[in-house]
């Protein structure tokens, strides 16, 4: 699908936004860690642009058709939907990690659906606020909801998406109790505010530069 | 006096049915609903313009801190489980007991008045009726998954061990946390099998196949087990619940039944060899009992071959005496022709006696019984008509010859028995074609074209309750000591063993009729080795020289003048020292002569002690022992030779020359 006007991020401004992402994690990695008492290593190899639809088919390609979704609303400068997917076949597999492999399958069973949900909640809310406090912006963020589907309906979810939406998609990986349990990382964006998230981007690769390069300039 | 506005906001806060507590940007609270009251037993007033920390010290609320922080900082909602956290608000059901709740925090106005809320989501009653429905589910499953001997547990789609149950523990010596969390995979040392039992289920492929498997115990034993498995689903995740049968003490009894099979077969084949050793004694026996009863015959014969002998000599002698010697020739010729008579004679019996494996071969019946005239007429007797029908054309049979010769005598000496008084028996042979009809009455018989051999005699005949039994081992008519009644059994015996049958015609003074039916043989048959005819002479080469060791002086000279006369160098000796004086020294000597059994050394230690001079001695020995002749093969090494007694001149020449010439 061609995107008419389509916005392109610079190498540099991918590079950035991949490390905001991954400082997002961290911060994550550290509640959780405080929160489980054990070690949790979060990370995101490369963030990519890609369409909507490209998301979805890399989605589809790579794992099971049946995809469970953490998802959070965030609205502000920024306005999107941003996403924490598995296979199905893996949620469990994540909850058992996070709560622990003394309780029983039933316990487990019954935990998963607030477990993923404070989980991504916990995930999406740092990668969000990361991005905003480096921006110097506030984004408001709802509350998370887990879906469970193919990865077309996590994407087509209401109000009806504009067909020029770009996607940040990435693979997170878990690591934690001895597992490894590599799942998305996705942010929903329209064009205006993926538009102003290329400006504050940019904006925050020119500030840095500025301080490092003129140490005694501002 | 309270606005509608404030009536209906307060109202409507305490009506929730759910802890609602607002904070003002220092995180102080500055609304606590009755819910809040209730639950956790402190009133908006005591809980007014305090944080959480201060309204429940000693908690740790980290989360919470967090997330109030994060919506009234960042504008962030955020949900705080029970599921993940140990331990949230201290807060009591109406019936004291914990409350067990979810958090969620949200910002609750826009900058630059920050305030939030907490929301406290009682969960109890979903919580305790999941629980309790489960519980219920799951009562009557537990109680059989616990106490079930078999090991059972249950694994997800990639094989992690989610569950085992008790006995899974016990019998691989885990505990529950070293299993669950890992991958089933590695407590098998079958792993392909492993992988065909769960891909099995995962496929939920139907009729639950039992695969078995070996697992590995934690103290490192290997553990038989039969898996069966089947896949069940909670909401939308697939798990495996694989149920493993201790197979241990089946395998070992399988073990050891193996293992009693195999030494029974041994015991089977030791029996069997056993039997067919006994079979072979028991036929020899027949064989030796069949001579007995010729002896009596032969005997009397011998003495009247004797007596041509004898009297031919007898009149030689006067005659040379007289000096009359025209007309030697005709007494000469009549006492060898007497002597050449006997020789057959006993040639026959000694071969007949013989043990001799049981080897079938295509024969040609008709030269056989030919064979066995001779010594058949003479064993009948005079008063006996002997008379042998052989057909023309006479189709091939494959069975073993000195079976069917014994087989033959056997039914000529019942019929001599039966013709006291003397009579007609008759042998005959035919070729016969046994048609459906005929198959399908009798049985055991196919249908098909067969050599027959009929023996009838003009005898007493047999009742059809005799005819009946007739076949029966140890059924004999004889008086006792007269027959082991092991005859006709063995007849028939042989018949069915050749693929052929036996069948008995007889009536009371009439005589009888025994009919060998042996099926055909299509093929060429093979030869016998046929003892040399007397026929050409064989002379020596230049200067052969011949060692003749006998110590009967008679049968020396007889072989040392035939030797002569054929052109031969002869020494002799009549012992064995003697001979190896003569083999010690540089006398040519091309062929040793000996006797077998001499009076001192015997012959093979003459050879024995010869060859260790003359490696390359060629030894032809004489036997008159039947049972030498036997184990020849065992007993003659290269370049030996045996010949029996009584021999004719020139089947000696014969062998001389073959050996000389090897």
């Amino acid at each position: 699908m061609t995107v008419p006007e389509r916005v392109v991020l610079s190498e540099m401004e991918l590079d950035a936004l991949t490390e905001l992402v991954n400082l997002g994690v961290s911060n994550a990695a550290a509640s959780m860690r405080e929160l489980v008492k054990e070690e949790i290593i979060l990370s995101v190899p490369k963030v990519t642009i890609v369409t909507r639809d490209e998301a979805i088919r890399n989605l589809g390609e790579r794992d099971a058709k049946r995809l469970v979704a953490v998802h959070q609303d965030f609205e502000g400068d920024i306005a999107g939907r941003a996403l924490l997917i598995f296979p199905e076949t893996k949620s469990l597999e994540l909850v058992r990690a996070i709560v622990g492999s003394d309780l029983s399958l039933e316990d487990i069973i019954e935990l998963e659906q607030e477990a993923l949900a404070e989980t991504g909640n916990i995930i999406l809310n740092a990668c969000l606020s990361t991005l905003a406090n480096n921006f110097k912006r506030t984004l408001k963020i709802s509350l998370p909801e887990v879906l469970h589907g193919a990865g077309s309906e996590f994407f087509y979810v209401k109000p009806p998406p504009q067909i020029d939406d770009t996607v940040l998609f990435s693979f997170i990986n878990f690591s934690v109790r001895e597992r490894n349990i590599t799942g998305y990382i996705a942010m929903l964006l329209d064009l205006p505010s993926f538009a102003t998230l290329k400006s504050l981007l940019a904006a925050l690769i020119e500030s840095t530069r500025s301080h490092t390069a003129a140490p005694d300039a501002d | 006096m309270p606005t509608d506005d404030d009536i209906s906001q307060k109202d409507v806060l305490n009506a929730i049915n759910g802890g609602l507590v607002v904070l003002d940007h220092n995180a102080r609270v500055i609304r606590w609903n009755s819910w809040m009251e209730f639950a956790s037993r402190i009133t908006e007033h005591e809980a007014r313009d305090r944080t959480l920390a201060d309204i429940f010290p000693g908690i740790a609320l980290t989360r919470l801190h967090f997330a109030v922080n994060a919506a009234l900082t960042s504008r962030t909602s955020t949900i705080v489980t029970h599921a993940i956290n140990p331990s949230l608000l201290p807060l009591l059901t109406r019936s004291k007991k914990p409350l067990l709740h979810d958090i969620t925090v949200t910002p609750v106005s826009d900058p630059p008045i920050r305030r939030c809320l907490v929301f406290v989501n009682d969960v109890t009653m979903a919580t305790r009726r999941e629980r309790f429905l489960r519980d219920r589910q799951n009562a009557r499953y537990d109680a059989v998954v616990a106490n079930a001997p078999d090991l059972i547990i249950t694994v997800d789609h990639e094989g992690l061990i989610q569950f085992a149950n008790s006995a899974a523990l016990s019998q691989l010596g885990f505990a529950s946390e070293d299993l669950v969390g890992t991958n089933a995979r590695e407590l098998f040392e079958t792993k392909h099998e492993w992988q065909l039992v769960l891909q099995g289920a995962l496929s939920n492929s139907p009729g639950g196949r039992r695969i078995d498997l070996i697992a590995r115990r934690r103290d490192g034993t290997a553990s038989h087990l039969e898996a069966t498995a089947s896949l069940w689903a909670s909401g939308t995740t697939n798990f495996v619940t694989v149920i493993l049968r201790d197979i241990n003490e089946r395998r070992a009894v399988d073990e050891a039944l193996r293992e009693l099979n195999q030494t029974l077969e041994q015991r089977v084949q030791d029996r069997t060899a056993q039997v067919m050793q006994m079979q072979e004694e028991l036929r020899q026996s027949q064989k030796m009992e069949a001579i007995g009863q010729l002896t009596g015959g032969i005997a009397h014969d011998f003495n009247n071959l004797l007596q041509g002998i004898t009297g031919g000599l007898d009149l030689v002698k006067k005659r040379v005496m007289q000096g009359r010697f025209n007309e030697l020739d005709r007494f000469i010729s009549g006492a060898m022709t007497s002597a050449s008579r006997a020789s057959a004679l006993t040639h026959r019996l000694l071969a007949f006696s013989r043990r001799q494996p049981l080897a079938p071969k295509a024969l040609d019946v008709n030269p056989l019984l030919g064979s066995m005239e001779e010594l058949l007429r003479r064993t009948l007797g005079e008063r006996i008509v002997f008379e042998l029908v052989i057909a023309g054309g006479l189709w091939l049979t494959k069975c073993d010859p000195n079976q069917l010769e014994n087989a033959v005598l056997n039914l000529a000496i019942n019929a001599r028995d039966a013709m006291p008084d003397g009579g007609t028996l008759t042998i005959e042979t035919a070729n016969a074609h046994l048609d459906r009809a005929y198959a399908a009455n009798h049985q055991d018989i196919e249908a098909g074209q067969y050599v027959c051999i009929s023996v009838t005699d003009s005898g007493s005949g047999m009742s059809p309750a005799t005819i009946a039994k007739a076949f029966e081992p140890f059924f004999t008519t004889k008086p006792l000591g007269r027959g082991t009644g092991l005859g006709l059994s063995m007849i028939y015996g042989f018949a069915k063993q050749s693929g052929g049958h036996a069948k008995i015609y007889s009536e009371l003074g009439k005589g009888t009729t025994v009919r060998m039916y042996l099926p055909r043989y299509r093929g060429e048959a093979e030869t016998e080795d046929l003892v040399p005819e007397l026929s050409d002479v064989y002379s020596a080469h230049t200067n052969e020289t011949v060692l003749v060791v006998e110590d009967e002086f008679v049968v020396r000279e007889l072989i040392v003048e035939v030797l002569k006369e054929l052109g031969y160098s002869t020494l002799e000796a009549e012992d064995g020292p003697a001979a190896l004086k003569i083999l010690d020294s540089k006398q040519r000597v091309d062929l040793l002569i000996s006797d077998i059994g001499l009076p001192g050394l015997n012959g093979r230690q003459i050879v024995d002690s010869a060859r260790e001079t003359r490696p390359a001695l060629k030894v032809l020995f004489m036997t008159g022992y039947a049972e030498n002749a036997a184990i020849a093969a065992g007993f003659l090494e290269p370049g030996m030779s045996m010949i029996t007694k009584p021999f004719a001149m020139e089947a000696l020449a014969t062998r001389i020359r073959e050996i000389l010439e090897n």
